[in-house]
Formats: C-alpha cells, sequence, structure tokens
C-alpha cells in the first residue's frame, strides 16, 4: 500500500474512532432518558451545543484550562438538568402516553434555546475553537494525528467504560435496567421510581454534555451542528433500539466510521442520506431496533 | 375670500421657508444595510460595518444632506435577508439598499431589489449572477468571484508553468463561482486539477479530505472554509505536511489572516484592497490609520469596499442633488458614474450589467501577530469582467 | 372528497355566517391596509399560513396525526411552480401540477402512519422533513442549493399584466375562504366522522369496518393539497425559495398554530395563525425574539393548554394526539404477521 493511501486509511480510522465515539456517548445518553423517563429529547443536540459553548466561553472568554472547562460544563450539567427536571420533566411523570408530550416540549426547548444561541453567540459563530487539551502531533505510520485528538478518544472511551460499569454493577445501575424493563415490577420491588427518574434525567444530560465539550475540544464547531447532532442522536438511539446503551454504543460507532468513510467516496450529504434511511427502515419495519432486549 | 388670500399667503411663507431651510431640513437620505452580522459569515459582515461606520462619521459633514445607514442582520440567511429588505423597502422607504457580504444573502437581495425596482449597491458579494445581463438596479463594487478563479488561475501559471492545484472548500455560492471559473481556466492556462474536494454547509471536520489532498501530491492547494471551517481545513492541511507555501487562499480579510496565524506565514491570499500594498494612495493611508486607531487592527479589503460604498453614495448625492428622493434618477445616476475608489486609485465605473472592470492582488503572508500582520504583494492582474463567460458557468 | 355528500353541501354553507364573515375580513383587511404595502404583506402572509394550518388541522386535529413534514411538501409544490414556470409554463398550470405532486408526495409519505403512531409517527414524519431539507440543498441542479431562487416570476394575469400586490393577496383569501370551507365540509360529512373515529381509536375504528388505511391516505392527500396550494402561492408571492423557507421550523411553525388556537376545531387554528403568523414581521428587528416566543408558546400549550385557545385555559392532564406509545404492530397483530 502507498503511504498515501495509508494516510488515507489511517485517517479514516482515526475519525471514525472520534466521531464515533462522541456520537456513541450523546447517543447513550439520549437513550438512557428515554428508557427511563420516556422522554425522546429533541433538544439533545442544543445540549450538545450548549456544552460546547460553555466550554467555549470559559477557555476563550475566561482563559481557564480546556482540563478544568470540561470539568466545570459536566458538573454544570447536573443542576441545569435539575432545575429543568424540577419546573417541566416532573409534571408529565405520571401521564400515560407522555413520550408524545415530550417529544413537542423538547422541539419547544429547541426553539428557545437556538434563539438565545443566536442572541447571544451568533456573532461569534465563527470562532468556536477550543485550545487543545494537550500538544504535539504523535506519528502513526506515516500519518500525523494530534495528541489533542487521542486524548478526547482516551476520554470518551473511559467515560463510556464508566457508564457502562455504573449501568452494570452499581446500586443505582441495577435499579435503573429494572425501571427500564418494567416499572411496575420495580415498583413493587421497592426501587424508588421517582429518584431513578430524576437520576436518570440528569445522568443523561451529563454524558451529553460530556459528548458536547469533547465534540468542541476535538473540532471546530458552529451553531448548526445542533440540528445535526439531534437528527443523528435519534437515529442512532432508534437502529440501536431506545433504551439499550449497548446498540447506542455500537451503532454510534457504526456511524462515525460511516461518516468517515462515505466522505471519501462520495458527499458527506449522502452519509446523512444514509441514517436517515436506516432509521425509517428500522422505524417502519423493527421499531423496537436492532438491540432490542 | 380673506381664507383664500391667507392659504395662499400661507403658501408662499412655507415656500420660501422651505426653500431657506433646504439644506438642514429635508430629512436624511436612508439607506438600507442588510449584512451578516450572526451566522458562519458574520466574521465578514461585522468587518464592513466596521468600515461603514468609519465611513458614516466622515460623510456627513455639516451643511450637506444628511445620510443614515439603516443597519439590519440578515443571520447569514437568505430568507432573512429578503424579508429585511422588504421591511426596509416598504415600512423605512429607504433610497437604496447595500450590505450583504456573502453571495448567498446577496443573490436574495439582488431578486428583492431588481423585482421591486429599488437600487441595490453590493458592497462585497461576487457571485457572478448579480450582474447578469439584464441587471438594472445592481451594482457591484466587488470583482465577480468566476473572475477570482481565472485570476486565480493565472497566478498560478506564473509560478509554475504546468502546476497540479487541488480545491478543497465548502460549498457555498461563492465557492461555487470560484472553483468554476479556476476550472474553466485551469486548462486554459496548463494546469492540472489533482482534487476537488467539497464540502456541505456546516461541516467540522477535514482529517480524512486533507489525506486526501495529500494523496494527490499537489503543488498549490486552493483551500476555502466558510467561518471557522476556514481554519480548520488551513491547519489540518498543515498537520499532514502540506507546506503553507503551497496553500493558496482565493481571499484573506484582516480576521481570517490573523486566526490563520504564525503556521500559516509564506501562504498566499486574494484580495482587492490590503493594508500592505505597495501603492496606497493618501487618503488610503488616512483611511488605514484612522481604521486601525478604531479597530485596534488594519483594515482589508471587506472594510474598504464598505468604507467606499458610503463614499460612493455620498459623491452620487452630493454630484446631482435631486436623485436623493427619487429612486430611478438615482440608479441612472449610480449607472453614470465615473470615479476612484478613494483608497487606492482604482477606477470605479459600471458596465451596462452594474460590473466595474475587474482586478486582484496576491499577497503572500510575511508575519502575523495578535493584532496585525505583514504580507508582501506578489502579483496583480486586471481582466475585463467578461473575459471568460461567468455568467453562464455558474447558474 | 368522495366521501362527501353532495345534498349537505350548498344548505350548509349558505346558513354558515362566521365562514361569510371570514371571507368578507379576509378580502377586507388587505383592502383597508393597501395603503400601506408591507401591513398588506403580512395580512397576505397571514391568510397563507391561516391555509396551511386549515389543512395541518385536518391531519393533526381532525385524523390525530402530527406531520412534522408539512413544510417540506409545501417546498416541494413549491419548487415544482418555481421550475415549470421557468421552462415557460403558465403559473395557473403549474399550480394544480405543483400542488398534485405535493399531495402525491404526502398521501406516499404518510404511509408509515399505517404502521406508527403517536410519537414514532411524529419522530418518523421529522426524519422526513430533514430528508425533503437535505434534498431540497443537494439537488441543487433544481433547487439552486442553500443560496435559494430569487427573482420568482409573479403569476401572469389572462389578458395581460401580473397579479401583484392586493389582486395577489385576495386571491390568497379567496383561497384560504375556500380552504376552510372545503374543511368545514369534510368534517360534517360521514369522512370527517370516520376521521374522527380512527382519531379517537383506530383500532376500534377498524373493528367498526372502517377502512383505515384508505381514510388515513385520503386524510393525507387532502391535507398536502393545503400544503402544496399554500407553497405554490408562496414562491411567487415572496419572490424568494430557499430550502430554509421550508424546513422543520416552519412545520413546527404551523402545527403550533394549530395547537395554540385549538385543533379539533374549525376556527382555532384560524384564531391561531392570524395571531401568530404576524409575528416574525412585525418583529423585523427583533427577530430573534420569536424563535424563543414560538418555544415558549410550545412548552405552554403543551403544559397548560393542551385543547388550545379554544377549549380555554382549562387545566387538564394533556391528551396526546392519538395517545399510542408502543408501535401499531403490537396493537394490530394481524399486519404484523
Amino acid at each position: 500500500m502507498s503511504n498515501a493511501n495509508l494516510i488515507i486509511l489511517l485517517s479514516t480510522l482515526s475519525t471514525g474512532l472520534i466521531l464515533g465515539a462522541i456520537f456513541a456517548l450523546v447517543a447513550a445518553g439520549v437513550t438512557i432518558v428515554y428508557g427511563s423517563i420516556w422522554m425522546p429529547n429533541a433538544a439533545n443536540g442544543q445540549f450538545f451545543v450548549l456544552a460546547a459553548l460553555f466550554g467555549w466561553t470559559m477557555t476563550v472568554g475566561w482563559g481557564l484550562s480546556p482540563w478544568v472547562a470540561a470539568l466545570l460544563v459536566i458538573g454544570l450539567s447536573v443542576p441545569l438538568s435539575y432545575i429543568l427536571e424540577i419546573l417541566l420533566i416532573r409534571r408529565f411523570y405520571d401521564v400515560p402516553n407522555r413520550n408524545i408530550s415530550y417529544f413537542v416540549l423538547s422541539l419547544g426547548i429547541t426553539q428557545i434555546l437556538a434563539g438565545i444561541y443566536a442572541i447571544t453567540y451568533g456573532r461569534w459563530s465563527d470562532q468556536f475553537q477550543l485550545p487543545p487539551l494537550v500538544g504535539g502531533i504523535t506519528l502513526i505510520g506515516p500519518f500525523p494525528i494530534a495528541n489533542n485528538r487521542l486524548m478526547v478518544l482516551a476520554i470518551a472511551l473511559a467515560i463510556l467504560a464508566a457508564l457502562f460499569i455504573l449501568l452494570r454493577f452499581h446500586r443505582y445501575g441495577r435499579a435503573l435496567r429494572a425501571v427500564f424493563q418494567n416499572r411496575e415490577a420495580a415498583t413493587l420491588r421497592g426501587v424508588n421510581v421517582r429518584a431513578i427518574y430524576s437520576l436518570s434525567f440528569i445522568l443523561g444530560n451529563a454524558v451529553i454534555f460530556a459528548g458536547g465539550v469533547l465534540f468542541a475540544l476535538a473540532y471546530s464547531f458552529d451553531l448548526t451542528v445542533a440540528w445535526t447532532m439531534a437528527i443523528t442522536a435519534f437515529a442512532i438511539m432508534i437502529i440501536g433500539g431506545p433504551g439499550s446503551v449497548l446498540g447506542a454504543v455500537v451503532v454510534g460507532m457504526v456511524f462515525g466510521f460511516t461518516q468517515a468513510i462515505v466522505s471519501i467516496f462520495a458527499s458527506p450529504t449522502i452519509a446523512a442520506f444514509s441514517y436517515l434511511g436506516a432509521m425509517l427502515l428500522i422505524l417502519l419495519f423493527k421499531p423496537s431496533g436492532v438491540f432490542a432486549r | 375670500m380673506s381664507m383664500v388670500l391667507r392659504s395662499v399667503a400661507l403658501a408662499l411663507l412655507a415656500g420660501t421657508a422651505s426653500l431657506a431651510a433646504q439644506a438642514e431640513e429635508k430629512p436624511p437620505v436612508k439607506i438600507g444595510f442588510v449584512t451578516e452580522l450572526t451566522g458562519p459569515w458574520s466574521f465578514f459582515g461585522t468587518s464592513c460595518v466596521a468600515g461603514l461606520k468609519l465611513a458614516e462619521q466622515q460623510i456627513n459633514t455639516s451643511g450637506k444632506r444628511r445620510i443614515d445607514f439603516v443597519i439590519t442582520d440578515n443571520q447569514t440567511n437568505p430568507a432573512q435577508a429578503v424579508a429585511a429588505s422588504r421591511s426596509l423597502d416598504v415600512q423605512d422607504k429607504v433610497l437604496a439598499l447595500s450590505g450583504p457580504t456573502s453571495s448567498d444573502t446577496g443573490l436574495a437581495q439582488y431578486g428583492y431589489a431588481e423585482q421591486n425596482k429599488v437600487p441595490f449597491i453590493a458592497p462585497v458579494a461576487a457571485f457572478p449572477q448579480l450582474t447578469k445581463p439584464g441587471t438594472r438596479y445592481t451594482f457591484r463594487l466587488e470583482p465577480n468571484a468566476a473572475g477570482w478563479g481565472y485570476a486565480i488561475a493565472k497566478f498560478v501559471e506564473q509560478r509554475k508553468p504546468g502546476a497540479k492545484i487541488a480545491l478543497i472548500y465548502s460549498d457555498y455560492a461563492l465557492m461555487r463561482a470560484i472553483t468554476a471559473g479556476l476550472k474553466y481556466q485551469a486548462p486554459l492556462s496548463k494546469l492540472n486539477i489533482v482534487a476537488d474536494i467539497v464540502f456541505p454547509q456546516g461541516a467540522n471536520d477535514a482529517t480524512v479530505q486533507a489525506a486526501q489532498v495529500l494523496a494527490a501530491q499537489p503543488d498549490y492547494v486552493f483551500v476555502s472554509g466558510a467561518g471557522g471551517f476556514d481554519n480548520t481545513i488551513t491547519n489540518q492541511l498543515l498537520d499532514l505536511g502540506i507546506k503553507p507555501e503551497q496553500i493558496i487562499h482565493p481571499f484573506g480579510i484582516t480576521t481570517q489572516v490573523i486566526n490563520w496565524g504564525k503556521r500559516s506565514v509564506g501562504s498566499f491570499y486574494g484580495t482587492f484592497f490590503d493594508s500592505n500594498l505597495d501603492a496606497l494612495t493618501t487618503e488610503g493611508k488616512t483611511f488605514v490609520e484612522q481604521f486601525t486607531a478604531q479597530n485596534g487592527r488594519p483594515p482589508s479589503y471587506v472594510e474598504n469596499f464598505c468604507y467606499v460604498t458610503a463614499n460612493v453614495i455620498r459623491e452620487v448625492i452630493d454630484k446631482n442633488p435631486d436623485v436623493a428622493d427619487d429612486r430611478e434618477k438615482f440608479r441612472d445616476a449610480m449607472s453614470a458614474l465615473k470615479t476612484k475608489e478613494t483608497t487606492s486609485g482604482i477606477p470605479i465605473e459600471f458596465d451596462k450589467n452594474g460590473a466595474r472592470k475587474e482586478y486582484i492582488y496576491f499577497m503572500q503572508i510575511q508575519d502575523v501577530g495578535e493584532k496585525s500582520y505583514k504580507a508582501k504583494q506578489t502579483f496583480y492582474t486586471e481582466w475585463d469582467p467578461e473575459v471568460i463567460p461567468v455568467y453562464t458557468l455558474v447558474k | 372528497m368522495t366521501a362527501m355528500p353532495a345534498e349537505n353541501t350548498p344548505r350548509g354553507l349558505a346558513v354558515h355566517w362566521p365562514l361569510a364573515a371570514f371571507t368578507v375580513a379576509a378580502v377586507l383587511v388587505p383592502t383597508l391596509l393597501s395603503g400601506n404595502r408591507y401591513l398588506a404583506f403580512v395580512a397576505g402572509m397571514t391568510l397563507l399560513h391561516i391555509l396551511w394550518a386549515t389543512g395541518m388541522n385536518l391531519l393533526y386535529g381532525y385524523t390525530g396525526l402530527m406531520p412534522l413534514m408539512f413544510a417540506g411538501l409545501a417546498g416541494i409544490s413549491a419548487y415544482f411552480v418555481v421550475n415549470l414556470t421557468s421552462i415557460g409554463w403558465s403559473f395557473w398550470l403549474a399550480l394544480p401540477v405543483g400542488t398534485l405532486a405535493a399531495s402525491v408526495a404526502g398521501t406516499i409519505l404518510g404511509l408509515p402512519s399505517l404502521r406508527l403512531k403517536g410519537f414514532y409517527f411524529t419522530l418518523c414524519s421529522l426524519v422526513i422533513q430533514t430528508v425533503i431539507t437535505l434534498g431540497f440543498v443537494y439537488f441543487a441542479s433544481i433547487t439552486n442549493g442553500d443560496t435559494g431562487i430569487s427573482q420568482i416570476p409573479r403569476p401572469s394575469i389572462p389578458g395581460g399584466g401580473e397579479l401583484t400586490g392586493l389582486g395577489y393577496e385576495i386571491v390568497i383569501a379567496v383561497m384560504a375562504a375556500i380552504g376552510i370551507a372545503v374543511l368545514m365540509l369534510i368534517v360534517r360529512s360521514p369522512f370527517g366522522r370516520r376521521l374522527a373515529a380512527i382519531r379517537e381509536d383506530d383500532g376500534l375504528a377498524e373493528t367498526l369496518g372502517i377502512n383505515v388505511t384508505y381514510q388515513k391516505l385520503a386524510a393525507f392527500f387532502i391535507g398536502s393539497l393545503y400544503a402544496g396550494v399554500g407553497g405554490a402561492l408562496y414562491a411567487p408571492y415572496i419572490g424568494f425559495i430557499s430550502p430554509r423557507s421550508f424546513d422543520v421550523l416552519i412545520s413546527m411553525n404551523i402545527w403550533l398554530m394549530v395547537a395554540f388556537g385549538g385543533r379539533g376545531t374549525i376556527w382555532g387554528p384560524v384564531f391561531g395563525a392570524m395571531l401568530l403568523a404576524p409575528i416574525p414581521f412585525l418583529l423585523q428587528d427583533y427577530y430573534t425574539v420569536k424563535d424563543i416566543l414560538y418555544g415558549v408558546l410550545i412548552i405552554a400549550v403543551t403544559i397548560l393548554m393542551p385543547g388550545g385557545l379554544a377549549s380555554g385555559f382549562r387545566r387538564k392532564v394533556p391528551k396526546a394526539a392519538v395517545a399510542q406509545d408502543i408501535p401499531a404492530r403490537r396493537l394490530d397483530p394481524r399486519r404484523a404477521a
């Protein structure tokens, strides 16, 4: 294989991995919220961008280290989610078919946040680029990759691993999975379903925020990424199976690689078409998703 | 009887009074300035407004009829540009429209202006169709973008005959037009296009595409991303080992050059005015000084075109005061205008479609600081607007 | 349409004074405002949104489907009309063709509603809307991509001249009035009652012998006609279209007009459109406030007044459109087999 082709191959692999890990994070966040409280959060892309914007303000505006900023942003998601949960989300916990109400609600939130960003951040939309976590470049064979991106990839994978461990081995994780599977049974077994709801909403959003701030650390971004991300995360959730974190991770990785590979041969628009097409087919023929329990 | 007399007397009185006070009391002339204050093109729009503001302070000297620019945001969104134009046209009754610095919004506004017969002065929108045959109300200061493509081919041909060029750019009307001109002229200039990579709007990453460019082994790389993405592409090319001397940006304004940073020293960019030009007029030097004093950075062609736009409108109204209240007359006066850019001395004259004699400078970056940069003029060319079939190359 | 009994129609409409009042007002308002072209234009846009909201009302209010691809359908019609007129067709011929294209597309894209309900159908329609928008951007040879198409010629009037200004607003007003009249006829017809039965419970409707497939597709066909006529009129009226003129936000806005005014009533959505459609034009200088305001209204409608203005601010448990959380497959085992 010629050097040039090797460079293309390695760049595709690295891009696929980083994008895939970030997609997986966001989709995992969306699917945790949907699996527990039935909220299909269309505002996930706006939350994602909110994290990225906070990260930008903290590093570029206030001069904080990107490490500190990333931790602060993820930390900040907790009180913000909790306030939102108290104000809006909680009201619907007892509504029998709440997912469509939540869906509409989240579309409303999307519109509000998009309007707020346009007023507050719109004028800087050409400048959203964060300082790197670490400097320097590593050569993988002939292919140079920024250490910063490797670090972002490592962190994203670490968060995903932590999430798995939490859901599988921690008491909360077991309770959460019990709620995923059967609310009534979980209640009977003494699980405080409402507390699990609140926790899941906060946890899901924290993971989405992590995805947003990591994306901002790896790539430049603008406000339009919100809608693309929202649709992509939905597509991943539906294909992977709503409520299945494993599905979200696997399909998220597949999407990351698809995006990287398709952009070699065709326009990235084709990649978007292919996601959406796959999502429609799954919706129509196996709405419980590929990784349904 | 007495009532009639009194009203006649009143009318007479009013007549003389208005004559005496004409210069001061006539309402200001309003120009609707719809530009990119937010959205991906905001770095152009805000630069433009900075140039316009400087001109606004200078052109409204006492004794002259005031010219007010009603500045409105178009969010880099064509639909918003049309909506704002309509509001300015019908509600504010502006004499003329101006302002867009992106071809997408410019085209939308052009459609509105031509259809509703509102004179439209495009400071910085380069899509060829803005001056397509049959255009009547639109006048454009910036050379058309298909022509830039022609000029880039000429520039590369002069530097390295038979060179291989790779193209990597965002899918905006402006970039489509430049590359159409470049692709048309390349074979005529005996250049070889070895890669042609387009990003959709809103793209974030160029790692794979930069690798593809590298694999094509070009002598020169034409790079043009929208907004912050321009930096992303440039940096990823440099990361992979493309030399700065191989990179040609079709256009560069101050904020862009500063954002490219030190690692881009040696790269080329096209421009129509730059503080580092070999030949600036005295007024041009004053403009650079005043602008730098006010904004903390030197102006580039966007600031200049918007500054010139305000000056051109002032000049037309000063020469023929009666055009200030009549759009048709204003259009005719614009069409007949023969003047020069005060800052660089380059002539301004519009052909029957509202296009100017076209020109471009290529600069090579020498040094980049926090708020300023040094560049060297390496190439200049001028051409007739229709030297290549610009109006049929891009739809 | 076919299900509409003819004997019902003339009597039903003749005595219907609100419709008569609306028609008079719809023609009169732009006429009175024509001194100020901008306000007249805002009135024209409002009437256009009334037409769209009425179509959305048929689908959302009376059939219980929330089609977020509504604006995309309007876009299909608009691009058809613009392309056909640019190759020399008369606008008046292009309008029905574009409308029909939108309706056929709407009927086909409505097919998923046969399997999917509630949230799943809404999500599906959101995906479809996104695909349509991407398509508008991607097939630039027809749509001119994100740059959009400007200088769309105004319709010519038989006998010379162009349809502009007040004349255009009156055409839109008449179309809006016809749209409302058609919806009234549908609602009173057996077809309308079948749709209402489907909205309440389509499994039950099926067991009552209603051909759910046929009724839903007919509803999509007719609802899309509204989108199509509106889109065809929109393009030359504004003079400019781009993919963003018909994106998901527009669908949401139209949906909001219906939900805010009161779905499932004839006049609720009309008032919803009257109140909400002029806002972006009147707030031209504070346009971003529009997004925030619409967003807040969406949330307010969902939480505080699920019945919309028409039902007042009674606080009650939100009743979802067709509140089925599970896909149709599980409701209807026969189809899954």
